[in-house]
């Protein structure tokens, strides 16, 4: 194993999801459809319901943390997906490839596409509704930034290792199962409103510290000590935890012989 | 020296839910293949070929059985053989959208390559697999033909020391299996590459293998040359007669003439030789009057070899 061995592989996976993205017209209307659709909504709702300034901030940054979070996590999916849609799994892994160099290879084209859709989405809330994304400085929006980005990734590798573990008419359930975790991260609302039992699910999610760090800079008092290191460690533990399913999904399909079904 | 010796190679897939199904797909297969020889594995659809290949290139892990592949455990040592061998099927699938040289150029980088020596090796094995005119071509916008040939020059990008081929010539054109064909045989005599091979196509296997083993239903049930097997099975050829009178009793008796069955209102003959037996038979048959309203000359069946095989 060499560094550049290493570098090469990943650097592989991110030219191939680069121009599939490139080539795929569906693929950029996946991109930004939706979050175009998500701030107009929450925007204009939070004008109907005469939100202040404050909370119709909070709403916003929810709704482009989930946007960012998708189009990332879609993305990090899309190094077990492109294979399965493409019947060509075998290859991949009959090639001297990790599932790092997957993961790594196309986080690193999810986290450039995620970024365009912040730049886009920025600026929409900016010219549609005033809110301004750097407001809390620098050094406060890429953290939040990573933070989502490291959601996106955990879930992109999870989906990957169900896809892996259920095959590919397992895809659905693999989406929703995933998100629906997400969706209970305060995206909407302080995580305190919650049912005990669902904001301690909350209080397991990465995503939830981001946010709650992200948005203490417009006026909302932490929920949490050490939001931002509890977040990193979270998503390090998680993402250890989804390489490690992902991996054993891998060598369970070795075995079952559900990677050469997924290729036919 | 051997590329590949497996011994008492076992697979059962096991399937389906909640009622589960179980295939014994390979059942105590073993085998040995020298280094340097192209192998063929014949056998009916579900015989075990793929699955036998598959676990061989790593692709599947056997449930029981021990296997070395160029001197290395084929489960233990999987990672480090994957780098020395490489595969390509006749269905062959690719990302749609990628154009033929950045196809192989992406497999090129898995194995370590880059710069100028990527460059080079996929220049050179577009030119060998002839697809200099679709390097810019998406994979999905290219025939069949076309997708085994990238399929084949994706399986060369690592110069493996061995190469599994799982029907390379599956619906190709006649003109395009002998060229395959002829690539494969060079492939062997240029580079000393191993290769194994599985096949429907009996002149195929018989043209290019030094040695072929038959399996049916997970084991194998022949193996030798394409000579001995011959001799083995009595392989002929089959002359086929649409005929009135439609049965001619003692065509089974003439020279040459291996055996005769009636299917559909045909005679098939089973003969060793059709081109040196066929003017007699027709002259026989023109001499006792009978009327020969067709005549059709194909090579057995592989099914019609297996029946003799299982005797
Ligand atoms: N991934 C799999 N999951 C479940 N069963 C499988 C799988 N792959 C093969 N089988 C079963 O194992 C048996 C052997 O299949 P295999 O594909 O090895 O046959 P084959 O000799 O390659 O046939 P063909 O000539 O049709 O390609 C078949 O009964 C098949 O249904
Ligand atoms: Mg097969």
């Amino acid at each position: 194993m060499s560094w550049r061995n290493e570098l090469l592989a990943v650097w592989a996976v991110t030219l191939r999801n680069a121009l599939m993205g490139a080539r795929n017209v569906f693929f950029f209307f996946e991109l930004l459809f939706w979050p175009i659709v998500g701030v107009l909504s929450i925007g204009l709702m939070s004008r109907f319901l005469e939100l202040t300034e404050a909370q119709a901030s909070f709403v916003l940054v929810g709704t482009i943390a989930l946007s960012i979070v998708n189009v990332c996590q879609l993305e990090v999916a899309y190094a077990v997906l492109l294979d399965v849609w493409s019947k060509s799994l075998k290859h991949q892994f009959l090639a001297p490839i990790g599932i790092r160099h997957l993961t790594l290879g196309s986080w690193v084209v999810g986290m450039v596409r995620s970024l365009a859709v912040f730049v886009l989405l920025a600026a929409l809330g900016r010219w549609a509704f005033g809110f301004h994304v750097l407001q809390p400085g620098w050094v406060a929006l890429l953290t939040f930034l990573l933070g989502c980005f490291l959601t996106a990734w955990v879930v992109g590798v999870a989906v990957c290792a169900l896809i892996t573990l259920f095959g590919n008419r397992a895809e659905a359930f693999a989406w929703a199962s995933v998100n629906l975790v997400l969706v209970l991260a305060g995206i909407y609302y302080p995580i305190s409103v919650l049912p005990d039992f669902i904001a301690a699910i909350a209080k397991a999610i990465p995503l939830t510290y981001f946010l709650d760090a992200y948005r203490s800079h417009y006026g909302f008092e932490s929920e949490f000590g050490a939001p931002i290191a509890t977040g990193l460690a979270l998503s390090l533990l998680y993402a250890a935890l989804a390489h490690w399913a992902f991996l054993a999904a891998i060598q369970r399909a070795r075995r079952t012989g559900l990677l050469l079904k997924m290729s036919e | 020296m051997l590329a590949i010796d497996a011994r008492d190679v076992e697979k059962t897939f096991r399937s389906g839910w909640p009622r589960r199904r179980e295939t014994r797909a390979l059942r105590g297969v073993s085998l040995a293949v020298e280094r340097g020889s192209i192998f063929g594995l014949l056998g009916p659809n579900g015989a075990g070929k793929t699955t036998l290949l598959s676990i061989l290139a790593t692709l599947l892990t056997p449930d029981r059985g021990t296997i070395t592949v160029l001197g290395h455990d084929v489960v233990r040592d999987a990672a480090l053989l994957r780098r020395r061998l490489n595969m390509a099927s006749g269905r062959p699938s690719f990302l749609w959208s990628l154009r033929v040289g950045e196809i192989v150029a992406f497999y090129g980088r898995l194995y370590g390559l880059s710069g100028r020596a990527l460059r080079a090796r996929v220049d050179g094995l577009i030119e060998i697999c002839e697809l200099g005119p679709y390097r810019r071509v998406p994979y999905s916008d290219l025939s069949t033909g076309l997708k085994q040939r990238v399929a084949l020059a994706k399986s060369l990008v690592n110069d493996p020391e061995l190469l599994f081929l799982d029907e390379p010539t599956l619906g190709l054109d006649p003109d395009v299996s002998v060229r395959v064909r002829a690539h494969i045989a060079r492939l062997r005599r240029e580079q000393g590459i191993t290769i194994v091979l599985t096949t429907h196509y009996m002149r195929e296997a018989d043209e290019l293998c030094d040695e072929i083993a038959f399996i049916k239903d997970g084991k194998i049930l022949a193996r030798g040359t394409p000579g001995e097997l011959k001799r083995q099975i009595r392989l002929g050829e089959v002359i086929a007669l649409r005929l009135d009178p439609a049965r001619v009793p003692w065509l089974a008796e003439s020279p040459g003439v291996l055996r005769c069955v009636e299917v559909d209102g045909w005679v098939e003959c089973t003969v060793d030789e059709a081109e040196k037996r066929l003017p007699d038979i027709l002259r026989a048959l023109h001499a006792d009057g009978v009327v020969i309203r067709n005549v059709q000359v194909r090579e057995p069946e592989l099914e019609e070899v297996f029946v003799e095989l299982a005797k």
